[in-house]
């Protein structure tokens, strides 16, 4: 791994800052006339481990259905696993107490991917940016004043903006105001979860480009969720590919995705479309080779 | 004469804020047997340009200007009746949303028959029979039976296929999808675009199919227009629009794509275009893209509107800086 | 560590915001959530005509007696059963009293326990539904449970008993007992929007930030239900005045000589066949504020709809 990869801010070691072992989520799924009774379980994430290292991006790729989203909130521990190993640091959050466990979220952040739904209509954005320094009593009211316009600066935005609310910007801007919320508490680790799936190719580039910088500028890692195989690529260092629930190839970026060796692996990166009309005809030539994977089901 | 004429179209929305221009002067034709792809961003007026074609804006929109002449009839001109008539039968149309396009409460043959049957007179027999054929065709396994089953036993690619089978029912002339594999998953959507290839070349039809997706557009359209704020800004083959863009809009979105394939990506930063699409009820007065464009100058680009112009055979440019006439360095952006 | 940490970032913040360009761009055009709201409701002419009717109602509640020369409490058996006039609008009962400004009154004691009873229901089930919507789980189920339980409980018999219970009925137990019988709708609405509230990402963002459950629920969440609950307060009044009607005409209505329009109406119920006006007046009364009330949150909840995001 590259070592100085930051700014200044401070060096990275490539360490292993997020362990994930035999991670496990399942949803109880319950029937019953009076009393609920479990009768089988969705294996939403069964089995999965991985890890991320300080100040690279870990890509999770996966389709709808894949368990990614699901794996990031276990992470988080927004989700409570059924079973497995969560290390950050080396401390292990699935059994911390509240009270650690809240400490330690100041270094753990979540991007979301619905900017119409992640932040409160209610709150300026100002105080949408400042909550986290609130939430953990980090400064007073005019340093944190101070903070909140640093980092819609830092996202692009003009600090004049502070006392406007969500509804006043666009998706792409408010993705912006989710991104400058999670930096607050200088993370270690963020973990983005389909940031630009809602958003235009050209807006996407953008943030792809602010989450590219400020990575390198804040020594951030991410846990960076998609189902979009050429967003992940470009924000990649090292690749997990997901399929109902587990995780089917994992490696360095340019290995998988020029020698992927799963089936499905090799089927999703035959059934991407690429922009050159040229290709057309050996890209479909590709995917009848995959042609039983790529089937439905029925 | 081509199957399909649009001349001049524009739709307007009356809002309090103001008039929405969300097509401001669309012109293109579609021949049998083409594939036209409209591509664009969200809000670039896409989606409005074929609803208004299928006489579905609904007020306070209203195509204010602007000609569709399909088969000696200008649709624009029509009236509930008549259109009614056209919609299902002679042109077919896929929205973009299986899971909410079919009504849970009926099942699938219904819905498939009940077209047919609206159009083609047919009796229930024969209406059903040719339901299972046309299930057989999008390759929808086991389809005697699955005729009888809700949309709900369906997956969303299996619905997307339901919804070209009940659009392609009537044997249309024109079919028209509106991003319809935006909401399925990758390898689901990579089958459904087998599947449009596959009906392209078996029927006889001109087809028009709405993305945002680059790589969608390329792989099944033959002719390709790109909007921006409500207008077409740059209309070529879809080889050469990939391969000589000319409209500094599309060089920007290829530009600003990300690659799956190729060297230095992860490194690397994608080329994104500074600023918003402009507001459609007050939009800039001369060239659209002025605001955001690398090559816009002092000169004409604020205030002389570019028009549509041939630069090479078949491919049309709405700019005053098209990439072939391009000296040196970008001027910079204003 | 954490702090040494706290300063380099704050220095790299400094430096990287000085550095950035503006290239988010500006605002949308500077929007108002509430005068769109205001101006939507404007547009249903329906909402309108109803929230002025409302108004009309209560200004001629308030300012009737205060205006009139009449006195209601005057007992004058010479003026009995009087038609309606030019000094006595609505005519005069069987004491001779006048019954405008009694009709007057009468509203005044209707709404002012309509109003007092909707906020005591809207205090109550948003407690519950809240706490039980935000718990969750089986506290959740319990609570849910006891409420389909008292659901089963017909509306008027736990009005009377809780009245029983009190034995007396003045302005008090009227709310107490009203409250008591209706607060069940309020409480699963509240605690269906809770729990559909819960799923917002905004929520989930306050739990990643560490947030303690008291802030998510009272920040977070509860601000977020105020639209609803400002329709619900105009979906719930009539029916709490209709109730205390109700009561009043079966006879559980405050004691004279205070009036409500529920007794005003009992009043006149027999004396129906030669003074219909008697009875006819304080129903009038009623139905124009429940139908001006349910006009107005028909109209609220077109126009705190947030259904507003048009994309061509």
């Amino acid at each position: 791994m590259s070592e100085a990869r930051t700014d200044g801010a401070k060096p990275t070691t490539g360490d292993a800052l997020l362990t994930v072992r035999d991670l496990k989520k399942y949803f109880p799924v319950k029937e019953g006339f009076l009393i609920d009774r479990t009768v089988d379980h969705v294996r939403a994430v069964d089995d999965v481990s991985f890890e991320v290292r300080a100040g690279e991006t870990l890509g999770l790729v996966g389709e709808s259905g894949s368990g990614k989203t699901t794996t990031g909130f276990c992470v988080l521990q927004l989700l409570k696993p059924t079973a497995g190993s969560v290390q950050f640091d080396g401390r292990e959050l699935t059994t911390m107490s509240r009270r650690d466990l809240r400490e330690i979220r100041r270094e753990m952040q979540i991007v979301f991917q619905d900017p119409y739904a992640s932040l409160n209509p209610r709150m300026t954005v100002g105080d949408i940016v400042a909550e986290p320094l609130v939430i953990h009593g980090v400064g007073n009211r005019r340093s944190r004043r101070r903070s909140a316009e640093q980092l819609l600066e830092v996202v692009g935005f003009n600090p004049d903006f502070i006392n406007r609310y969500p509804h006043e910007f666009s998706g792409g801007q408010r993705q912006r105001i989710g991104i400058a919320r999670a930096l607050a508490l200088n993370p270690r680790l963020i973990v983005c979860d389909e940031p630009v799936s809602a958003l235009d190719v050209s807006i996407q580039a953008q943030i792809l480009n602010l989450l590219k910088d400020l990575q390198n500028e804040f020594g951030l890692a991410y846990l960076f969720i998609a189902h979009d195989l050429a967003v992940v690529r470009t924000m990649s260092d090292r690749i997990a590919v997901m399929n109902t629930g587990k995780i089917v190839e994992y490696g360095p970026a340019e290995d998988v995705y020029a020698h992927p060796k799963d089936p499905y692996s090799q089927a999703l990166l035959a059934a991407v479309p690429i922009p050159d009309p040229r290709r057309m005809r050996e890209r479909r030539a590709e995917r009848r080779k995959h042609k039983d994977v790529l089937a439905e089901p029925v | 004469m081509a199957l399909l004429e649009v001349r001049d179209l524009h739709t307007y929305f009356r809002t309090r804020a103001g008039e929405v221009k969300a097509v401001d002067g669309v012109s293109f034709d579609v021949e049998v047997g083409e594939m036209l792809g409209i591509v664009g961003e969200s809000g670039c007026g896409k989606s409005v340009t074929v609803l208004s074609l299928m006489g579905l804006v609904q007020p306070p929109g209203r195509v204010v200007q602007g000609s569709a002449f399909f088969q000696g009839r200008d649709l624009v001109k029509l009236k509930g009746r008549e259109m009614e008539d056209i919609r299902g039968h002679e042109i077919g149309m896929i929205f973009q949303d299986p899971m909410t396009s079919l009504n849970p409460t009926l099942t699938i043959g219904t819905q498939i028959t009940e077209t047919l049957r609206r159009h083609l007179d047919m009796n229930k027999k024969e209406a059903r029979k040719r339901a299972i054929e046309l299930l057989d065709e999008v390759h929808i396994p086991n389809a005697a039976k699955r005729l009888d089953d809700y949309p709900h036993r369906y997956s969303g690619g299996m619905r997307q296929r339901v919804m070209i089978a009940i659009a392609l029912a009537c044997n249309p002339k024109l079919l028209i999808a509106d991003e319809p594999t935006t909401a399925l998953d990758v390898t689901v959507q990579a089958g459904v675009l087998d599947l449009f290839h596959e009906l392209r070349t078996q029927h006889e039809m001109g087809v028009i199919i709405i993305t945002h997706d680059m790589g969608v557009v390329a792989e099944t359209a033959n002719d390709i227009v790109v909007m921006y704020a409500g207008q077409i800004v740059e209309h070529a083959t879809a080889l050469d629009l990939f391969d000589r863009p000319e409209h500094p809009y599309t060089e920007a979105l290829l530009s600003a794509l990300p690659q799956v394939e190729g060297e230095g990506i992860r490194e690397g930063r994608l080329l994104s275009i500074p600023g918003r699409p402009p507001d459609l009820i007050d939009p800039p007065p001369a060239c659209r893209f002025a605001p955001r464009c690398l090559y816009a100058g002092q000169d004409d680009c604020a205030v002389v509107p570019p028009e549509l112009r041939e630069i090479r055979p078949d491919h049309w440019v709405r700019s005053a800086h098209p990439a072939s006439e391009r000296a040196g360095e970008p001027v910079g952006v204003t | 560590m954490l702090t040494d940490r706290r300063g380099e970032f704050e220095a790299t913040l400094t430096r990287t915001a000085a550095e950035r360009g503006q290239e988010a761009g500006a605002a949308i055009a500077r929007a108002s959530l509430l005068r769109d709201a205001i101006h939507r409701f404007m547009r249903n002419r329906a909402a309108v005509v109803a929230a002025f009717a409302f108004v009309v109602m209560v200004g001629f509640v308030i300012f009737t007696p205060i205006l009139s020369s009449q006195d209601p409490y005057a007992v004058d058996f010479s003026k009995s059963f009087l038609r309606p006039s030019w000094d006595h609008p609505f005519g005069t009962d069987e004491f001779g009293r006048d019954l405008f400004v009694r009709t007057a009154l009468g509203g005044r004691v209707s709404i002012a326990i309509g109003f007092a009873a909707t906020f005591a229901i809207m205090g109550v089930g948003i407690i519950y539904g809240a706490v039980s919507g935000f718990a969750g789980g089986w506290i959740d189920n319990a609570m849910m449970r006891f409420l389909d339980a008292l659901y089963g409980l017909p509306y008027l018999p736990f009005a009377i008993l809780t009245l029983a219970i009190f034995g007396r009925v003045n302005f008090w137990t009227m709310v107490v007992a009203l409250t008591v019988a209706s607060w069940f709708t309020t409480a699963r609405v509240m605690r269906g929007q809770i729990i559909t509230l819960k799923e917002n990402d905004y929520v989930r963002a306050a739990h990643a930030l560490g947030a303690r459950w008291y802030r998510v629920l009272f920040r977070h969440l509860l601000p977020n239900t105020l639209g609803v609950i400002l329709i619900f307060v105009f979906l719930e009044l009539p029916g709490v005045v209709l109730g205390e009607a109700f009561l009043s005409f079966l006879g559980l209505g405050i004691d004279p000589p205070d009036a409500s329009w529920g007794t005003l109406a009992q009043d006149g119920y027999t004396a129906y066949q030669a003074h219909p006006y008697i009875i006819i007046i304080p129903s009038l009364c009623i139905s124009w504020l429940i139908i001006s009330a349910f006009f107005v949150a028909d109209g609220l909840r077109d126009a705190l709809d947030p259904r507003t995001r048009q994309k061509f």
